[in-house]
């Protein structure tokens, strides 16, 4: 049997739109993955907590209008610990699909939009972790 | 309504409707609304049999205020257009509003950013200012925002309202000293502030803030202060703001029996301070969704007008009739709004524009059609006045009051709306009431179980939904977003650092110490919220007190 998938979702700032989130959670549990759900975090400690727990996949939440910012912080907290290739980084929220490509650029490996539809995000993530187990074999 | 002769000859000749033609029966003709409302292919005067009309409808401005809080309704005068607007900066957002108002709104209403909501200042420990400030709404963390935002500005002719909740007695203050600065009375100043302590808890997660049932003695201290103790009596010092929950996937007798729970519990704590209920019930004021179902949101406003008839005079023994009319903002939904073909949204919006204005709302907010996107940008903003215009100028709607009672649909699922609100209020009672159901995560369940059972109606495809999962469009346009101003940060900062660099800090550090007293000794927080707003005291300042008196408070929030 496969392992598990570990998913910590986390929100960070202040922005409290908390349903999307535990949404996500949700459908994620019910594919079967193990999900650490977050809450509101510092990017500080969201990185701890990812670290400690040993996830797969950051589930960044954003509805805030200001995701590029927050995922370049983000990045840049990940590099600062030479954590940049430990983590499948992902982001959702009211995320314009004219943000994706910026967002991918700085280091979001897939960006999740308004209307996306969970067997999606469920595919994307399952791919994207296997992707990564087959390069470590590589090497 | 009708003779039981006549009312029995309708059912025997529906009968022989259904048998001659190929209509079927009642039972295999039903269909949902989104509260489960199980709706016929037709209704007749028997299925109202029982509405009274003196009882049940009555006129307009007349108890039980089913078919409108006014008299005179729309005739005298349309709705409040008043559209929720607030980015960038206080300047930015004061040159927006007063495009608005050249277009034609006639009411504002301040949407303000995260941090003013929650209670922090862009300098605060563990703020990140840059991706904070004026991104979601108007920064206004002291005196001088408000002051900016409402610069040249009509406040002693039109109605300003505040939209945030946590630091609602903090931002009301600095309101009031403003207007008095400007030369107004407080008698005179009219305007809401939203004050709704479900919004932050229940709709939004709010960092570090105090516990719901601190919120509700903060909430009840404005209403006391404005209303009971009569220091601004034209302002409405709360908005049951039900609307968010229901952004939230509960349905519409959950969101009026939501917000008559949490009215409750204010009234409750208001009449146990020693105020009579109609010392302050005629300015509890509410805050409602438009949503997709016409019929049963139109239902919805009507069924709960006549509710809260009955329930303040029944129940609480109210004389004044101010306090027995349910006076209500309404907004469109924005979760009904699509990115994918974002122009669709402006149908969808006209719709539920509709649906408020033939419940009898009395001010409306319209979505721009971009809102699924980003803040609306000015052109967006601009058609969605248009869309209200159009109702009130061009249409006739507005001729006769609620023009839709007498339908024998609409009061039949009127009369079930009322039913099913009732109902719920019940099942929140069992809980406790509204705050024991905040605090012991209830109401986040039953919101969890309505999200995500929406959520599924749309995978599955039985909720329809243009653009997302039918009558979609291959290759979009893609629409360019409106931007705020990247320097919001450093501008607030900035505002921030000179105000404290001019204010009295060591009065303000002694009107600190009386606001913890006020506190600790459970008084009213209001007089020295206003003093110390008037000395430049800022929001996160104020909001810190209450923290470190009350502490903060764990959402039981789980996955």
């Amino acid at each position: 049997m496969d392992k598990k998938i570990r998913v910590l979702t986390v929100k960070v700032g202040l922005d409290g739109h908390w349903r999307g989130v535990t949404t996500v959670s949700l459908i994620l549990k019910n594919a079967g993955m193990e999900v650490i759900f977050g809450g509101f975090q510092t990017i500080e400690n969201a990185v701890n907590v990812a670290v400690q727990e040993d996830v797969d996949v950051i589930g960044l939440s954003i509805h805030s209008g200001a995701h590029i910012t927050w995922v370049r912080k983000f990045v840049e907290e990940l590099k600062k610990r030479g954590l940049e290739k430990e983590f499948i980084l992902v982001v959702g929220g009211a995320i314009p699909e004219h943000d994706f490509a910026m967002l991918k650029q700085i280091g979001a490996h897939d960006v999740f939009g308004p209307g996306t539809l969970p067997d999606k995000i469920i595919q994307s993530i399952q791919e994207k972790v296997k992707k990564k187990e087959l390069e470590i074999k590589d090497v | 309504m009708f003779k039981e002769e006549e009312i029995n000859n309708i059912k025997a000749e529906k009968e022989k409707w259904v048998e001659n033609t190929s209509c079927q029966k009642d039972a295999d003709t039903y269909r949902l609304t989104p509260s489960g409302i199980k709706v016929k292919n037709i209704y007749t005067p028997s299925d109202i049999a029982e509405l009274n009309y003196l009882k049940d409808l009555g006129f307009p401005g007349a108890y039980p205020y089913t078919r409108g809080v006014y008299p005179t309704m729309y005739r005298e005068r349309p709705w409040t257009i008043r559209m929720f607007s607030g980015f960038s900066t206080p300047e930015e957002t004061n040159a927006r509003w007063k495009m608005l108002y050249e277009e034609g709104e006639t009411g504002f209403s301040a949407a303000c950013d995260i941090l003013t909501t929650s209670g922090f200042d862009p300098d605060s420990p563990g703020v990140d200012a840059e991706v904070e400030v004026g991104t979601g709404g108007v920064p206004l963390y002291s005196i001088k925002g408000v002051e900016a935002l409402v610069e040249g500005l009509p406040i002693d002719k039109i109605s300003v309202a505040l939209v945030t909740e946590v630091t609602a007695t903090s931002l009301s203050a600095m309101y009031f000293n403003v207007a008095q600065k400007r030369g107004v009375p407080l008698t005179k100043i009219a305007g809401t502030t939203q004050n709704d302590i479900g919004t932050m808890p229940l709709s939004l997660m709010c960092r570090d803030s105090i516990s719901p049932d601190k919120l509700l003695k903060l909430a009840c201290d404005l209403i006391e202060f404005c209303t009971a103790m009569k220091q601004v009596p034209k302002w409405n010092p709360i908005n049951f703001t039900t609307y968010n929950c229901r952004e939230g996937g509960i349905n519409a007798f959950q969101e009026i029996a939501i917000g008559f729970s949490a009215a409750i519990d204010h009234i409750e704590e208001l009449l146990r301070r020693g105020w009579q209920i109609d010392d302050f019930a005629s300015r509890l004021a509410f805050h409602l969704s438009a949503d997709r179902n016409f019929f049963e949101e139109i239902a919805k406003y009507r069924a709960a007008r006549r509710i809260w008839a009955r329930l303040l005079t029944e129940r609480y023994g109210a004389k004044n009739s101010r306090s027995v009319a349910m006076k209500y903002h309404v907004q469109t939904a924005g979760s009904s709004l699509t990115a994918q073909q974002p122009m669709v949204n402006i149908i969808r919006t006209t719709i539920q524009a509709l649906e408020a204005v033939l419940g009898g709302c009395q001010s409306l907010h319209t979505n721009s059609y971009d809102e699924a996107i980003c803040l609306p940008a000015e052109e967006s903003v601009r058609i969605a006045i248009r869309t209200q215009q159009v109702i009130q100028e061009e249409t006739g709607i507005i001729d006769t009051i609620d023009p839709l009672a007498g339908s024998y649909y609409v009061e039949w699922i009127t009369n079930e709306m009322e039913n099913r609100i009732l109902g719920y209020m019940k099942e929140i009672e069992a809980q406790g009431g509204f705050i024991k159901a905040l605090i012991n995560g209830w109401l986040y369940k039953e919101m969890r179980k309505a999200f995500n059972e929406r959520q599924r109606s749309i995978v599955e495809g039985k909720e329809r939904i243009i653009g997302v999962n039918c009558h979609v469009i291959k290759e979009e346009e893609r629409h360019v977003p409106f931007k705020t101003n990247p320097w919001a940060a450093d501008i607030e900062k900035e505002r921030l650092r000179k105000l404290r660099e001019e204010r009295d800090n060591q009065k303000i550090a002694v009107l600190k110490d009386k606001l913890r007293r006020d506190c600790e000794k459970n008084k009213n927080v209001m007089p020295s919220v206003m003093e110390l707003t008037a000395e430049g005291a800022t929001l996160g300042e104020i909001a810190n007190i209450y923290r470190e008196i009350w502490g903060i408070w764990e959402l039981p929030i789980a996955i």
